[in-house]
């Protein structure tokens, strides 16, 4: 696809500024803070509460247990087929340390906390499951009783002829690999601020929820509001990558509180809630995975085991199996896939989405599976990955289960990870290193980051379809003065959507991004939308944006044509306002074009209505249903974005210290709207991949008790831990979407982790050292290569 | 995560402050910096009755010559400390070790006295008054005492301060001629809490060999570990890599490592192996030795 | 009613006199009671800076430190940093550099940030990241703060009269 001149699209404009307004800002008149006791016990009964003394406390308006949730509530949404349960406060029993037992609404948070503290419950401890391997097996204690068993869900899935490819293969390399649970913890923690009016039975929601305008109606219906008469306001979000999702018992537990005490009340966690409640923890995998090779180092097949620890409850589902499903063979071409999920459920907190979403744990178990493969074929790890790469003119590329892959060139990437990297001078330096002593290693993943996801991801796993919608909606004005205005329906996580819409209207109209507003809309006066998540915003903003656009430009082209007399095919817009093509003489500004919309109607062609507005619902640019016999999946994430990294790191043996001294990351997202902004998401998400790789993990101990219910033992990285990026880029447009942009924002997590590994793992290649899990603690390094040495 | 309530006492003299620890006795707990305690407040993992903030005792921050040696009043500041000239030329140990506590922000709160008196077993400061052999000036209604610092620390978040008890000055000795020290840690990320943490002090005479030694570890215990068995390794001998080696053995074998989701206990008795080593041999090379 | 006790606080050049809890944090008083939203509520035990402050003059975690201790202090939130339409030198380099993306960190990294500057004019790349470390940002991968408190710094070395 040829490029072309763009104005706006692709140029580095610095983000709209302002001041914003977080979910804890918001302060209404009378309104009540919230604090939640939550269990200390990973399994038990609730025998018996007692809340008589917290009401009794000055300051205390609503106190709200389990059983007030039963009444007053209906059951979270969640997107799985399967009957387990789930209140905003539990009922009956408690199934994770942290669960939310019950609520206090008071004057102040320091209130309703003491409050808190006077609450006694009575609990009847139940045996305590934490080993997914455990309590898969029949006669384990059972979580939810309706379910046969812990083991919520287990499917195989597979496309091609695996037997085969398994059977014609000259070596089969097998890996069992661990990827610990994790958690998104952005600094700003998820809250709600409800209000509810008993007359017209409205509640007003402001949270840093997400999916507003797509689930909405599922939150109406847990809170047991008319789905119409919920307005959720979208806030600004201090960070989210995924945690913000829904945020049922959040909006469920204020609301209740709203209800009750007839005022205001607003929640937000504090950290500890967040830390070991959270609504989203990520995946928490144990992978035996195999890959079929020919001596030659082609890859045939692979084949995927995992078994997924879900924690106490299953909102989620199994949709981050359901994306994966998306790049299982990566960049590569392989016939033939299977892919076997045990999703298992036990007493800790539950998985929803972070950032990558399951397939940043993909990418980790095939890109260990291809250096191993180097490794035992004694192929270099480079060329094996060319050897295997579809070639640039494949595409669009369809894969064994289905999903297309809309563009790429994969070869490309690699040559310029390798060229800004001088690879050839790092293993120069690292021979030297090494001849010094010291544990130097070159690490290099090429892996896919799929963007813009498609819903049915969601169902995959079942037999009978499900959603198939996830659409993106704007407004677009023009006022009297030739002001343009957009008007959004999602919330602000950070990841610059202002400025997109900001762009793309400027290079749609020819006019500077700096002079468009912005603004955003509640719920109830919105269209569909999703929200951001899937890396989908900078796709399905630019879709609905010059989808309003298109709408606009019709009108605006004729009323200029019938001001000129011209047809309106022959309007052009650019440089400020609108003219006939060839005669800059016959042209009008956006300002005259607004007065006359607004204020000459006789001068408007007859028929036409005043005014200047359009609003637009994108919807999944590209998204087919799978076929009946569910053989090909259809497309589901065809905005295929691909990377290659390449870090390098020095291992101390002694002490299991890794530090950077570079990070190489070339990135291919189709289209750049914003490079500068590219560049923002691209160095956080290799950042949180850092800490995937070497410092975070959510960790209970085998009594359910979780051990990193604090910032001093779940770790982020700080800026001393992280080194300065070297970014590069290529730019395959991808032929399904508005300017050929593909989604960036979550392929730094979902590529920086296999990557480090292998660094990790080429650092300590003397000793012999298979790396095969994440985190890489400074222990668990140690250990390997102990383990190594004898 | 906010505190539980208190009583709330803000004296303006240190006669003041002892009459409060006087009358309200364990009910009370002392507030300077608040970098240890008021974290501990808003998890409510304490629930003191008073709490009596010796914010306004300014007097009691200083540092001063003392003996060739430096006197540091219990308030001051851990960055005074660290910026401190006197203490850099006298005592620089103690300034690189303030170096690793948290994060300026909190070093601009945080005092020395206050760090010394919470005792957290991972903390830097209470390794390096054991090695020091510093002397620990306490206050009371009743009068004043010294402690010195190989006994002021007595279990994990537990000194030989008493109820009524106030810690107002801290005395540490400079070191002969022919001596060097060197502060050496881990911790998981830049500003975290030691996994651990060793503190070295070598004289060396004019032979070369070692004169004496003092070495005390922080996160390997539930108080600053003095491994006198590795001081002996080395006093009267020459320091040679062989003699280093025994010193490390020895102190990695004095310690009792806690076991957390950081490290087991026994990869921290490796890491103090490791950095025995490493201080040892930092202190000597300051000590003119090679 | 429980006890308060009164106080005043010099916030941004205003004097406040309030009546406070002992137990109420300096951070929960500057935007409840003085209403100032800017300073944030990120961890409540001083590991992420995001309640970051000046109090005479030194950065400090207005999470760990009681209104009442701050009694007769001068404080400086990220409101004194900038006044009207102007941005800060520091505000305008972050939004130059892309030093910030949800925005949530951004006022602990400014106050952070001025205080290096005051102190260093030309700091090193290492010498900001040992600084900045104090503040954790789960967005940025810290490399837009990086430049943008680069850019404030060369900036303010070619600007005659600095703020």
């Amino acid at each position: 696809m040829a490029t072309t001149e763009r104005r706006w699209i692709g140029k580095d404009i610095p983000r709209l500024a302002g001041r914003a307004t977080y979910t804890d800002d918001v302060k209404l008149p009378g309104m009540l803070h919230t604090a939640v006791l939550r269990s200390p016990h990973p399994h038990a009964r609730i025998a018996r509460i007692d809340t008589s003394r917290a009401r009794a406390l000055p300051g205390v308006f609503a106190v709200a247990t389990g059983e007030d949730a039963k009444e007053m509530t209906n059951p979270l949404p969640a997107f799985c087929a399967e009957p387990v349960v789930q209140y905003c406060l539990a009922v009956d029993k408690v199934r994770f340390v942290g669960e939310a037992v019950a609520a206090v609404a008071a004057v102040d948070r320091y209130t309703a906390e003491d409050a808190v503290a006077l609450i006694d419950v009575e609990y009847e401890p139940l045996p305590v499951i934490t080993d997914p391997f455990e309590a898969m097996k029949p006669g384990a204690i059972k979580l939810h009783d309706p379910l046969p068993s812990n083991l919520a869900f287990e499917k195989t899935l597979s496309f091609g002829d695996v037997a085969a490819d398994f059977a014609g293969a000259d070596r089969v390399i097998r890996r069992k690999l661990r990827w610990h649970r994790a958690s998104a913890q952005p600094l700003e923690t998820a809250g709600a601020v409800c209000r509810y009016d008993p007359i017209t039975q409205k509640m007003d929601v402001w949270s840093n929820t997400n999916m507003i305008n797509y689930v909405g109606w599922l939150i109406a219906n847990t809170i047991k509001v008319p789905a119409a008469k919920l307005n959720i306001y979208p806030m600004y979000v201090g960070g989210s990558f995924g945690s913000k999702h829904v945020l049922g018992k959040i909006i469920g537990i204020a609301s209740m509180l709203a209800k009750r005490s007839g005022r205001p009340v607003k929640f937000m966690e504090d950290r500890v809630d967040n830390l070991i409640a959270s609504e989203n923890l990520a995946c928490d995998r144990f992978y035996d995975a195999e890959l079929a090779v020919a001596k030659d180092g082609v890859f045939k097949s692979i084949r995927v085991k995992v078994v997924d620890d879900y924690g106490a409850y299953f909102q989620f589902g199994h949709g981050t199996h359901g994306n994966a499903l998306a790049q299982v063979t990566g960049p590569y071409r392989m016939g033939s896939f299977e892919y076997t999920v045990q999703c298992v459920l036990t007493n800790k907190c539950q998985q929803g989405v972070f950032r990558g979403a399951g397939s940043d744990a993909g990418n980790f178990c095939l890109e260990r599976l291809v250096d191993a493969a180097a490794q035992e074929l004694g192929i270099d790890r480079v060329e094996i990955r060319r050897r295997n790469f579809i070639a640039p003119d494949r595409f669009p590329f369809k894969t064994p289960c289905g999903n297309v892959y809309d563009s790429g060139n994969y070869p490309a990437v690699l040559d310029r990870a390798l060229e800004m990297s001088g690879f050839a001078e790092l293993k120069r330096m690292q021979a030297e290193a090494r001849a010094q002593g010291r544990y130097v290693g070159i690490g290099l993943a090429t892996a896919h980051q799929r963007s813009v996801y498609g819903p049915t991801e969601f169902w995959f796993w079942y037999d009978s379809p499900g959603l198939t919608t996830a659409p993106e909606s704007v407004g677009l004005s023009l006022g009297p003065t030739g002001e343009f205005v957009v008007t959004m329906f999602s919330p602000f996580w950070g990841n610059s959507p202002e400025t997109v819409v900001a762009q793309t209207v400027g290079e749609e109209f020819g006019i500077d991004p700096s002079q468009v507003t912005v603004t955003y809309e509640d719920s109830q006066h919105a269209l569909p939308g999703a929200g951001p998540g899937g890396s989908r915003m900078t796709v399905m903003l630019t879709g609905a944006v010059a989808g309003a656009a298109r709408k606009l430009k019709d009108k605006l082209s004729r009323i200029a044509a019938h001001q000129f007399e011209a047809a309106p095919e022959d309007i052009v817009f650019a440089d400020g306002g609108a003219m006939v093509k060839g005669s800059p003489d016959k042209s009008m500004s956006y300002g005259d074009l607004g007065l006359k919309a607004y204020w000459y109607k006789l001068d408007l062609p007859p028929g036409m209505e005043s005014g200047l507005e359009a609003r637009h619902t994108y919807d999944h640019p590209y998204l087919t249903k799978p076929s009946a016999d569910r053989k090909d999946l259809g497309a589901f994430y065809p905005m295929m974005a691909h990377g290659a990294h390449v870090p390098v790191v020095e291992v101390e043996p002694a002490t299991g210290r890794v530090r950077f001294l570079r990070y190489v990351a070339v990135h291919d997202v189709g289209t750049i709207v914003n490079p500068k902004s590219l560049r923002g998401q691209i160095t956080g998400g290799i950042t949180q991949g850092i800490g995937m790789a070497l410092y975070e993990q959510s960790a209970y101990d085998a009594d359910g008790q979780p051990l990193t219910a604090s910032f001093m033992d779940y770790l982020l990285p700080t800026a001393q831990e992280v080194p300065r990026f070297e970014i590069g880029h290529v730019e395959t447009p991808s032929p399904f979407t508005e300017y050929g942009v593909k989604g960036g924002g979550e392929g730094g997590r979902m590529i920086a982790p296999a990557a480090i590994a292998s660094a990790v793992e080429d650092a300590l290649a003397p000793f012999g050292v298979r790396v095969d899990e994440v985190p890489l603690t400074p222990e668990r390094i140690v250990k390997l290569v102990e383990a190594a040495r004898r | 995560m906010k505190p539980p309530r208190f009583d709330y006492l803000a004296p303006r003299t240190l006669d003041e402050a002892l009459a409060h620890l006087h009358h309200h006795g364990d009910q009370a707990k002392i507030l300077a910096g608040g970098q240890s305690l008021i974290p501990m407040l808003n998890f409510r993992l304490a629930h003191p009755g008073v709490v009596v903030d010796v914010n306004r005792l300014t007097d009691l921050a200083y540092v001063r010559q003392h003996d060739g040696g430096v006197a540091v009043g219990a308030l001051t500041r851990q960055h005074a400390v660290e910026r401190s000239e006197l203490v850099r030329a006298r005592v620089p140990v103690v300034a690189e070790a303030c170096r690793f506590i948290g994060h300026a922000p909190i070093r601009h709160r945080g005092t020395f006295g206050g760090n010394l008196a919470h005792a957290d077993p991972a903390s830097e400061l209470p390794a390096v008054m054991v090695a020091l052999e510093a002397e620990m000036a306490v206050a009371s209604r009743a009068g004043s005492r010294a402690i010195p610092a190989g006994q002021f620390f007595i279990g994990p978040l537990t000194t030989a301060l008493q109820p009524g008890e106030m810690l107002t000055e801290i005395r540490i000795p400079a070191a002969p001629p022919r001596s060097g020290g060197a502060f050496v840690e881990m911790a998981r990320r830049a500003g975290d809490f030691a996994l651990v943490g060793v503190a070295a002090l070598v004289t060396l005479d004019e032979a070369g060999q070692c004169a004496r030694a003092r070495i005390a570890l922080c996160g390997v215990g539930p108080t600053p570990v003095r491994a006198r068995a590795a001081e002996d390794a080395l006093v009267g001998q020459a320091p040679t890599t062989a003699v280093l080696d025994e010193a490390a053995d020895r102190a990695a074998a004095a310690t009792s490592p806690p076991s957390d989701v950081h490290g087991s206990a026994e990869f921290r008795r490796k890491l103090a192996r490791h950095f025995a080593r490493q201080a040892l041999a930092a202190a000597i090379q300051r000590s003119g030795g090679r | 009613m429980p006890t308060t006790i009164p106080i005043g606080l010099n916030v941004n050049g205003i004097r406040h006199e309030l009546n406070v809890e002992p137990r109420w944090l300096l951070v929960d008083v500057i935007r409840e009671q003085i209403g100032l939203t800017g300073t944030h509520i990120g961890c409540e035990h001083g590991v992420c800076g995001t309640c970051t402050v000046l109090v005479n003059g030194e950065t400090a975690r207005s999470c760990l430190m009681l209104a009442a201790t701050a009694d007769g202090a001068e404080i400086t939130t990220v409101e004194g940093l900038s006044t009207g339409e102007t941005l800060h030198p520091l505000q305008a380099a972050f939004r130059e550099a892309q030093g910030l993306q949800c925005g949530f960190c951004t006022p602990g990294m400014l106050m952070v940030a001025h205080e290096l500057l005051r102190e260093n004019r030309s700091p090193s790349e290492q010498e900001i990241r040992e600084s900045i470390s104090a503040n954790l940002c789960r967005c940025t991968g810290y490399q837009g703060i990086v430049d943008a408190v680069g850019l404030a710094a060369s900036s303010q070395a070619s600007a005659p009269a600095a703020r």
